[in-house]
């Protein structure tokens, strides 16, 4: 046991003394989360969505299509949409160079058909790169037209009494007969308030879990549950690149030369190991510092956290015991351990949300260690221990390394 | 000395599922996932609990209705909904006193957000309906509506379409992942790959001992520039012509997207012999290639669409190699672009390269 633990101080002192690899690896992660929590958090409050650019073309001039335009310049239409107004050429040479989400243009004679009571159509040209943007300012234009529809159709009498006013030189104007027309107007104003302030018809959104639980989403809950995945999908690297040292010592010599001293393979065996889990653990805790430091990220518990990282980083160690018994050689070992950490990371959720993905994805996943982690870690947020991921983790690693030791025995043997 | 290289390159029996394999996955994935953006239910789902104990309940419901919109009805709060409505049980009694009233509409979370976004528009639209035709009813008796009111009509209208000599049909999922995957994997593999082979080529004596035959050391650079750049080259070849074969992939005009890849693979080429040149270890020159190939990627629009980026990071993005490399190829393919529209990113992406390659250039060593 005392020859373990010299070797497994010796390797932890030697992966110290060049750390560069391990650090890169360790930032990568926390750039990763830094990156999709500045892209992905709530940009305003109540908004997911950065501003959305629009080129509004009032080819009408009129009444009516300043009312429209008017509608992108109340407070929460500002926040959501960045208007530009312009002309028609200008709008479609924007368009085409992909300047703006959408353009919205207001036809000709637009004011006037309204009064008439004459269908008419708004035209939203939308950008072809966008997926999502378009849609949003085609259904907010959907919408006016149903408040103008309907605006139109409530005070139909007026409107035409406006549209009279228009035709007729100011002078012929029975101006004398509209007081009783006011009052009507007024009256009508004075109902609609019943309806309109408050409306007298709301809609109260939010958004549930599937146990019926209320979410609401800050940029430090992003960030505590982008980074375990991110961190399980690095722990991997990093185990890996300390397990490869099984291999490189097998090719240099190191290991025959080690092995003349009174070192017994299992020594060894057990040293690599213990020193890959020990580093993993090690890399875990200074990856939660870092994240709760620059993220303000949440962890539940830090002891229910430790035993998550510690069971999925002997998990890892076994894992990799195992893989480096059955490769040959270097080149073998990073031609597989590569492609397996990331497959694993891919199914297992740390590269998107697993809601995100296919179900046949999903399913793939409960076979990944990134899974079970990330999963284990969204349970101490919610404050419940995670007894089944620990378990997984746990009886799998120890499966895993019932089956590497021997392996690893027999390749070891000089 | 660069066909050799590429020769070693391709014969690496990993060669092909990092180049070819490994993307196509990616490839698979984000098509799926653009595809289910665009949205995954045609059709938006909506459950109703109508509690009303009069007639306005299932009036608003038949408010509700339309073509791209399934209205499921359940007698309570159902334990699976994708988004969900409830109308109270004085619902009626509330709009016939003209008393206002919030009704609950519950989202979960993780169900399509466009179409979320698209009930909650439909269900503010139905609300103006309703409250249009009850400004017109005017102070008349509320449980009388019902028998007799003025209907309401879509006097004005909403028309949409692409910009002229652009697209005519929405974009396919696949043609998103494709140059997004195309563009990250040159990144990852070039640098990987194209450093690597630097360092070893350099530890293991191969430049020194090139030094032999009649070669400079500017030649034996340029030598590796090339290789690196082909090697970039060539993969997005195959994952163009797989995309094109089994993806229906669309790049708008062929030719000058190749361009553009072209002299985004040789700024790459150019950082892999520059990396290669600095790092003493394997390990560092992989950890640097996914550390950049992803913050790049992420950046530059190869992972999700630009239009969800704040402001600020888009600027920033600016910075990435891949951001003027996608917003080249969106040019090409969703705006039918051509040389003179794509001219400032490839003045971009060369005059990176040049620079690139200047440094590459004074970095690279025979020996360490």
């Amino acid at each position: 046991m005392r020859r373990l633990l010299l070797v497994l101080a010796n390797d932890v002192r030697r992966h110290l003394k060049a750390p560069m690899a391990i650090l890169i690896f360790m930032v990568i992660p926390l750039g990763m989360t830094g990156l999709i929590g500045v892209i992905f958090a709530p940009q305003t409050e109540g908004s997911e969505l950065p501003p959305i650019s629009v080129l509004l073309v009032d080819n009408d001039k009129g009444l009516a299509s300043k009312l429209l335009v008017g509608a992108f310049d109340v407070d929460q239409m500002k926040e959501m949409f960045q208007v530009t107004v312009t002309d028609e050429a200008d709008g479609r040479k924007r368009m085409g160079r992909g300047k703006a989400s959408a353009m919205v243009v207001i036809p000709e004679g637009f004011t006037l058909d309204l009064l008439d009571a004459k269908p008419v159509t708004l035209l939203v040209v939308k950008n072809p790169s966008e997926q999502f943007l378009p849609d949003v300012v085609e259904e907010f234009m959907n919408t006016m037209a149903v408040m103008l529809s309907g605006v139109v159709q409530a005070f139909a009498e007026e409107v035409r009494g406006i549209r009279a006013m228009l035709d007729r030189p100011v002078e012929s104007f029975p101006w004398d007969k509209l007081g009783p027309e006011f009052g009507k107007a007024q009256k009508k104003v004075v109902a609609a308030r019943t309806y309109l302030d408050p409306l007298i018809l709301r809609l109260k959104a939010e958004e549930t879990k599937a146990a019926g639980a209320r979410t609401s989403f800050t940029q430090a809950d992003l960030f505590s549950a982008v980074l375990p995945g991110m961190a399980v999908m690095f722990l991997l690297f990093i185990v890996q690149t300390l397990m490869r040292d099984i291999i490189s010592e097998r090719e240099d010599g190191k290991l025959r030369r080690m092995l003349t001293t009174p070192l017994r393979p299992i020594e060894l065996i057990g040293a690599r190991i213990a020193g890959g889990w020990v580093m993993g653990i090690a890399v875990l805790l200074v990856m939660v510092a870092a994240g709760t430091l620059i993220f303000r990220a949440t962890w539940g518990p830090l002891g229910g956290f430790l035993l998550l990282g510690a069971v999925a980083s002997f998990w890892a160690a076994a894992f990799f015991a195992l893989l480096h018994a059955l490769v040959r050689n270097r080149n073998q070992s990073g031609a597989f351990s590569a492609p397996i950490i990331l497959a694993f990371s891919l199914f297992g959720g740390s590269m998107m949300n697993l809601e995100a993905m296919p179900k046949a994805f999903r399913t793939v996943g409960i076979l990944t260690p990134n899974r079970w982690f990330i999963d284990g870690a969204a349970l101490l947020r919610d404050g419940r221990f995670p007894f089944v991921p620990i378990l997984i983790l746990a009886g799998s690693g120890i499966l895993l390394l019932a089956l590497a030791v021997p392996a690893l025995r027999r390749r070891t043997s000089v | 000395m660069a066909g050799n290289d590429l020769r070693i390159m391709v014969g690496d029996k990993a060669f092909f599922f990092w180049t070819l394999a490994f993307p196509i996955f990616f490839i698979v994935m984000f098509g799926l996932l653009y595809k289910s953006g665009e949205n995954a239910p045609a059709v938006a789902e909506l459950t109703v609990v109508n509690l009303d104990e009069g007639r306005w309940g299932g009036y608003f419901v038949e408010k509700i209705k339309a073509p791209n919109l399934t209205i499921k009805t359940a007698d309570a709060e159902p334990a699976e909904y994708s988004r969900l409505l409830v109308l109270p049980a004085d619902f009626s009694a509330r709009i016939e006193a003209r008393r206002d009233q919030a009704l609950a509409f519950k989202k979960r979370s993780g169900a399509s957000v466009k179409a979320a976004a698209r009930v909650e528009t439909r269900l503010y639209q139905s609300i103006a309906r309703v409250i249009s035709e009850l400004v017109l009813y005017g102070e008349g008796d509320l449980t009388k509506f019902l028998d007799g009111h003025p209907e309401f009509r879509d006097i004005v209208r909403v028309e949409s379409r692409f910009p002229e000599k652009t697209v005519t049909v929405v974009p396919s999922g696949f043609d998103h992942s494709i140059p997004g995957t195309t563009i990250q994997f040159i990144m990852m593999m070039v640098i990987i790959y194209g450093g690597v082979t630097v360092l070893e080529d350099r530890k293991k004596g191969v430049l020194a001992r090139m030094l032999f035959s009649p070669l400079s050391t500017a030649d034996v650079f340029q030598a590796k520039l090339l290789g690196r750049w082909s090697l970039g080259f060539l993969q997005a070849l195959m994952l163009i012509v797989v995309g094109k074969i089994f993806f229906g992939l669309n790049l708008g005009s062929l030719p000058l997207a190749l361009l553009v890849i072209a002299v985004f693979a040789l700024a790459m080429a150019a950082l892999s012999v520059f990396i290669g040149s600095l790092c003493t270890k394997e390990d560092m020159i992989i950890g640097l290639a996914v550390l950049l190939a992803n913050m790049f990627a992420g950046l530059g629009g190869c992972w999700w669409p630009n239009e969800i980026v704040p402001p600020a990071v888009r600027r920033v993005a600016m910075i990435s190699p891949a951001h003027w490399a996608m917003d080249a190829l969106h040019k090409l393919r969703f705006f039918q672009g051509g040389f003179a529209d794509i001219l400032p990113n490839l003045g971009v992406l060369l005059a990176l390269s040049v620079v690139l390659a200047v440094v590459a250039g004074r970095a690279f060593k025979i020996r360490d």
